[in-house]
């Protein structure tokens, strides 16, 4: 399928009203609801990406792009649930217990939603064992975690240890990520992989599942 | 010359016996004192008791009274989460101004006694009384940016920058009204110096930041030295895109994270400006060793150029080797400011 153009720009730009607008016009015309995932807004949101990359875009556009985005996939959610359509993985992520910082964890799954990932947000504060949970129910290929501060950063190791203790940490990839979280500690915690920000961590995404 | 004197001669273009050392202290403060945070933070006995005993120990040029973002929003009615040992944190979920319109509502001049801000004006009557001159001291002032993050949620005024200017001109007003009375106390209390904090202006690029960001921190700076006060800006994180806009507020001391390299800080920011920074307070400061943290400093220095002052990027975290800590206050003592002779 043809790329919308409309839909394409309106994601780049932020602008959630134009994405809207031109999913439904899409929609009205034929277009599949994968195909237009797939030509269309996992290259916009590539193209955020690599303008966050090269510092043209900040986290304002990146939230804005996000947002744009999540208004076209109100659209096709009810499409792809009715046609048993289902999107690449699935993706846990939540900011570790004691944590309630959540914008560099909102970002990381914005940027990995409109890059055609299935992301259940467990928001702020999640306990080991609330990760647990949601790994037991809802069998996510990757579980990421976020940490602002260094007095949090135990809680990602504490959250591996609850995977492993639960008979679940083979069945899922973990992901690091956060200010003050460096690869060395991903590795001293088992952790399979770091990212240093939102946009590093789809690749990193792409990158584990390629090796799952 | 004592760490007061040293630091005012760098401040003043003068020069100094040594490259001052000033690096955040806050819960690795408290736990040199061996008090838990959570009443360092309410307590400004034990903030002054654990600032002061820390830089006897390390032999630092200055005291401060930074201890945690939530002192204004907390006074303001905010949801607070608070901890035993760890700082407190805003409830960003039921922030203040969740909803726009109480805003509209609210008097930035009611009075800032009787709470956590009163708490750090009183910090600071104690440190000038127990260290006189021999110590600068450190008031602290949340930024524009950063308080309006703590009372709208940071991820909503990212949004609010695009959907409502207005608002957002109108919030950043009322921090600053408020910013500007909590700095002219600790000033009169004081305060050497007033630092700013504003990390989340980090997280914008140069256009928000000139159109909405500096104009409020230019407020704030200037009615801080229309008091007699200084200035110290910190904005934590990678602000290589909106240091030139910060070098034009014409602050005492600006500080550099460790995401921006210190040389090019100093070409963004020209070769008047005091620069301070910017070890990485994890990788360099609390994963180094004594010999690493020598040799980082000793390739900041030429980066850096003068004038400059040793410290970590942001804060020393609690659980630094001391070593460490030390090993950053040898290189400043054994080491002279270049160019001024």
């Amino acid at each position: 399928m043809e790329q919308s153009q409309e839909l394409y720009d309106a994601i780049v730009s932020g602008n959630a009203k134009a994405a809207h607008a031109a999913t439904k016009a899409a929609l009205e015309t034929g277009a599949d609801p994968m195909a237009l995932i797939a030509s269309t807004m996992i290259p916009a949101m590539d193209a955020v990406g690599k303008l966050f990359e090269e510092e043209e875009y900040f986290v304002p556009e990146l939230l804005l792009a996000g947002r744009a985005m999540k208004s076209a996939m109100e659209l096709l959610r009810p499409l792809m649930a009715a046609s048993g359509e289902k999107l690449a993985a699935k993706i846990v992520i939540g900011t570790v217990k004691g944590d309630l910082h959540d914008i560099g964890k909102n970002l990381v799954a914005s940027m990995l939603e409109g890059s055609g990932f299935d992301v259940i947000d467990l928001g702020i504060d999640v306990a080991p064992e609330k990760f647990v949970a949601a790994v037991n129910e809802l069998q996510p290929q990757i579980v990421c975690m976020s940490a602002l501060l260094t007095v949090t950063m135990p809680s990602m190791k504490a959250t591996i240890e609850a995977l492993t203790a639960a008979g679940v940490r083979n069945n899922v990839k973990v992901m690091i990520g956060g200010a003050p979280v460096t690869r060395q500690y991903a590795n001293e915690i088992g952790a399979d992989g770091y990212s240093e920000n939102a946009n590093t961590a789809v690749a990193l995404v792409r990158t584990l599942l390629a090796a799952a | 010359m004592t760490g007061r004197e040293r630091i005012l001669a760098v401040l003043a273009g003068e020069k100094a016996d040594s490259l001052p050392c000033m690096p955040i202290t806050m819960t690795f403060a408290a736990d040199v004192l061996g008090v838990k945070y959570g009443d360092y933070v309410r307590d400004h006995r034990i903030m002054a008791e654990a600032q002061i005993k820390t830089a006897e120990m390390f032999d630092f040029d200055y005291v401060s009274t930074i201890s945690d973002p939530t002192r204004e929003a907390c006074d303001l009615g905010a949801s607070i989460e608070w901890y035993e040992d760890r700082p407190p944190a805003i409830d960003e979920e039921h922030a203040l101004f969740l909803d726009k319109a109480i805003l509209a509502r609210m008097n930035a001049f009611s009075t800032i006694a009787g709470g956590r801000m009163e708490d750090r004006v009183r910090g600071i009557e104690l440190l000038r009384e127990r260290v006189g001159k021999d110590l600068f001291v450190e008031g602290w002032v949340e930024g524009p940016c950063a308080e309006s993050a703590d009372l709208r949620g940071i991820s909503r005024l990212m949004i609010d920058f695009s959907d409502d200017p207005d608002f957002v001109h109108a919030l950043f007003e009322f921090t600053v009204q408020r910013a500007i009375l909590f700095a002219a106390a600790q000033i009169e209390a004081g305060a050497d110096i007033i630092g700013i904090g504003d990390a989340a202006a980090s997280l914008v690029g140069p256009r928000i930041y000139r159109e909405f960001v500096l104009p409020w921190e230019k407020r704030l700076v200037d009615a801080i030295h229309e008091k007699g006060g200084r200035v110290r800006l910190h904005i934590c994180g990678n602000t290589r895109r909106i240091l030139g806009g910060a070098a034009s507020l014409r602050c005492d001391m600006v500080d550099i994270d460790y995401p921006v390299a210190m040389d090019q800080a100093r070409s963004s920011t020209g070769i008047q400006q005091v620069l301070t920074g910017n070890l990485d307070p994890v990788r360099d400061v609390r994963n180094g060793t004594p010999e690493t943290i020598a040799s980082a400093l000793e390739a900041l220095q030429p980066q850096a150029r003068s004038p400059w002052i040793v410290a970590a990027g942001c804060e020393i975290v609690r659980d630094t080797p001391h070593e460490n800590v030390r090993a950053m206050v040898e290189f400043a003592r054994t080491h002279q400011p270049f160019g001024i002779q």
